[in-house]
C-alpha cells in the first residue's frame, strides 16, 4: 500500500469513528406527529380514491349492462313499444355494414318482412295508424330493394338475377300475407292501407324485372297480375332511406 | 460501535405494503428505522440539528405517504429514502444557500502543507464535520453515505444511480479532497 493510499485509509478509518449525532427525544416525537398525521391522511385519500374508482367502473359496468339488455329487448320491439326508437337505431347501424349489393338486398328484405309483421301487430291491436306507417315502411324498403336489383343489372347481370329472384319471392310471399290480412279487417281505412301496400309491392316486383339484364328463372306469378307501369324512382322509396317508421304513439 | 445499522432492504417490503393500507404500527416501525439515519446524514450535510430534523421529518413524510410513486423507482426502499433526503438537502441550499465551493481537486494547497504532518488522529469531530462541508456536494454525499452511514459501496451506488467503480473513485478522489481540506484549516 503506498503511503497516500495509507493516509487516506486513515482518514477512513476516522471518519468511520465519528459518533452519529442522535435527534433530541422531543424532535423525533414531533416527526412521528407529523408523519402519523400525513400517513392517516394518505390512508384515507387512497382509500377514497380506490372507492370512487370502484363506483365508476361499476356504474360504467351497469351502463353498458343497461344499454346491452335494451338492445337485446328492442329487437323483438313493436311500434307502441318505449324500446321501439333503439330498434330503429340498431336496424341503421345494420345497414351501415351491409356492404355489397346482395347483403343490402337481404337488409331491404328482412326490413320489409319485420314491417309487415309488426303491422300484423299492430292491426290486432288496433292501432291502425301505426300499422299503415309499418305497411308504408315495409313498401319503401321493397322499392329501395327493386332499385337495388336495377343498379346491380347493370354491373352484374348474373347477380342482379338472384338478387331478383329473391325480391320477387319475397314479395309474393308478403303479397300472400297481405291478402291473407285483408281478409280478416274490416275496417275500411285499413283495407285501404293494406291495398296499397300490395300495389306498391307489386310495382317494387314490376321494377325489378324490367330491370335490363336481369332475367327471372321461376318467379311466381301472384305478382303479375297486378303489375302497373314501372314507378319512377321517385316514387319507388320514401326517399329518406329510413328502413324504420317513426311511430306516433 | 455505532448505533447506526445497515439499512433495510428486503425485509421492508410486507411493511411498506402495511404503510400503504394505513398501518400506523408499520409506518411507526419504518419511522423509527431510519429517521435517526436520516437526520445523521442531513446533520452531516446541513450542520445545523434544527435543519436536520426538520428535513429528516419532511423525507420520513414524503417517504411514507408517496408510496405510489416508491413502486415505479425500482430501488430499495431505503435507497428511495436516501435519494429523497438528498433531493431535500438540494431544496434546502436552494432556499436557504450555501458556501460557494472551490473543487479541491484542484485547489491551490498552501505550500507549508505537508500531508504527512497532518494528524488525523487528533482531529475533533467538529474538525472532520466542518472539513467535509467543504467538499462537493457529490464528494459530501458519498463520504457520509459511506462512512457516517455504513452503507456499502454497492448501496451507494444505488442511491446516487452510480456504478459501484463510479462510487470508489469518486470515494477516494473524496477522500483526498477532505484531505487537503483538513490541511488547509491546519495551515489557517
Amino acid at each position: 500500500m503506498t503511503p497516500e493510499m495509507q493516509r487516506l485509509e486513515t482518514l477512513a478509518e476516522r471518519l468511520r469513528a465519528i459518533e452519529p449525532v442522535v435527534p433530541a427525544p422531543a424532535a423525533k416525537i414531533r416527526g412521528w406527529n407529523q408523519v402519523s398525521a400525513a400517513v392517516q391522511q394518505s390512508a384515507t385519500v387512497h382509500s377514497r380514491s380506490h372507492s370512487v374508482k370502484r363506483l365508476v367502473l361499476a356504474a360504467v359496468a351497469a351502463a353498458l349492462l343497461l344499454v346491452a339488455g335494451a338492445v337485446a329487448a328492442s329487437a323483438n320491439s313493436l311500434p307502441d313499444s318505449a324500446l321501439y326508437p333503439l330498434k330503429g337505431v340498431v336496424e341503421r347501424v345494420r345497414g351501415v355494414f351491409a356492404l355489397t349489393p346482395s347483403d343490402q338486398l337481404t337488409y331491404h328484405l328482412d326490413l320489409a318482412q319485420t314491417r309487415l309483421t309488426e303491422a300484423e301487430a299492430m292491426i290486432a291491436r288496433h292501432r291502425l295508424d301505426l300499422a299503415s306507417q309499418d305497411l308504408t315502411a315495409m313498401s319503401d324498403q321493397l322499392a329501395n330493394a327493386a332499385v337495388l336489383v336495377q343498379s346491380e343489372a347493370r354491373t352484374d347481370p348474373a347477380i342482379a338475377a338472384d338478387m331478383q329472384n329473391r325480391l320477387l319471392q319475397a314479395v309474393a310471399t308478403h303479397d300472400r300475407q297481405l291478402a291473407g290480412l285483408q281478409g280478416e279487417v274490416s275496417n275500411p281505412a285499413a283495407q285501404n292501407a293494406i291495398s296499397q301496400a300490395r300495389e306498391r309491392a307489386a310495382q317494387a316486383a314490376q321494377t325489378a324485372q324490367a330491370s335490363p339484364g336481369a332475367t327471372t328463372s321461376g318467379t311466381n306469378g301472384s305478382t303479375d297480375n297486378k303489375a302497373k307501369p314501372s314507378p319512377t324512382s321517385k316514387d319507388q322509396g320514401n326517399g329518406s332511406g329510413s328502413p324504420h317508421p317513426t311511430p306516433k304513439h | 460501535m455505532r448505533a447506526l445499522g445497515k439499512a433495510a432492504s428486503d425485509d421492508d417490503r410486507p411493511l411498506i405494503e402495511r404503510v400503504r393500507r394505513g398501518d400506523q404500527d408499520a409506518a411507526r416501525t419504518l419511522y423509527e428505522r431510519y429517521f435517526d439515519r436520516i437526520f445523521n446524514y442531513a446533520y452531516a450535510r446541513l450542520g445545523r440539528a434544527e435543519d436536520a430534523e426538520d428535513l429528516a421529518i419532511d423525507t420520513m413524510t414524503r417517504s411514507l405517504t408517496r408510496l405510489d410513486l416508491f413502486q415505479d423507482q425500482g430501488v430499495a426502499f431505503s435507497s428511495w429514502v436516501y435519494r429523497i433526503a438528498h433531493n431535500a438537502t438540494i431544496d434546502h441550499y436552494r432556499r436557504h444557500g450555501r458556501m460557494t465551493l472551490v473543487p479541491l481537486d484542484d485547489a491551490t494547497l498552501p505550500q507549508s502543507a505537508d500531508p504527512a504532518e497532518l494528524a488525523v488522529e487528533q482531529l475533533s469531530n467538529e474538525d472532520l464535520r466542518l472539513a467535509l462541508r467543504d467538499l462537493t456536494d457529490e464528494q459530501q454525499q458519498v463520504l457520509i453515505l459511506r462512512f457516517f452511514q455504513d452503507l456499502t459501496a454497492t448501496q451507494v451506488a444505488d442511491i446516487m444511480g452510480k456504478s459501484v467503480g463510479a462510487v470508489q473513485a469518486l470515494q477516494h478522489r473524496a477522500l483526498g479532497s477532505l484531505e487537503r481540506a483538513l490541511q488547509g484549516r491546519a495551515v489557517n
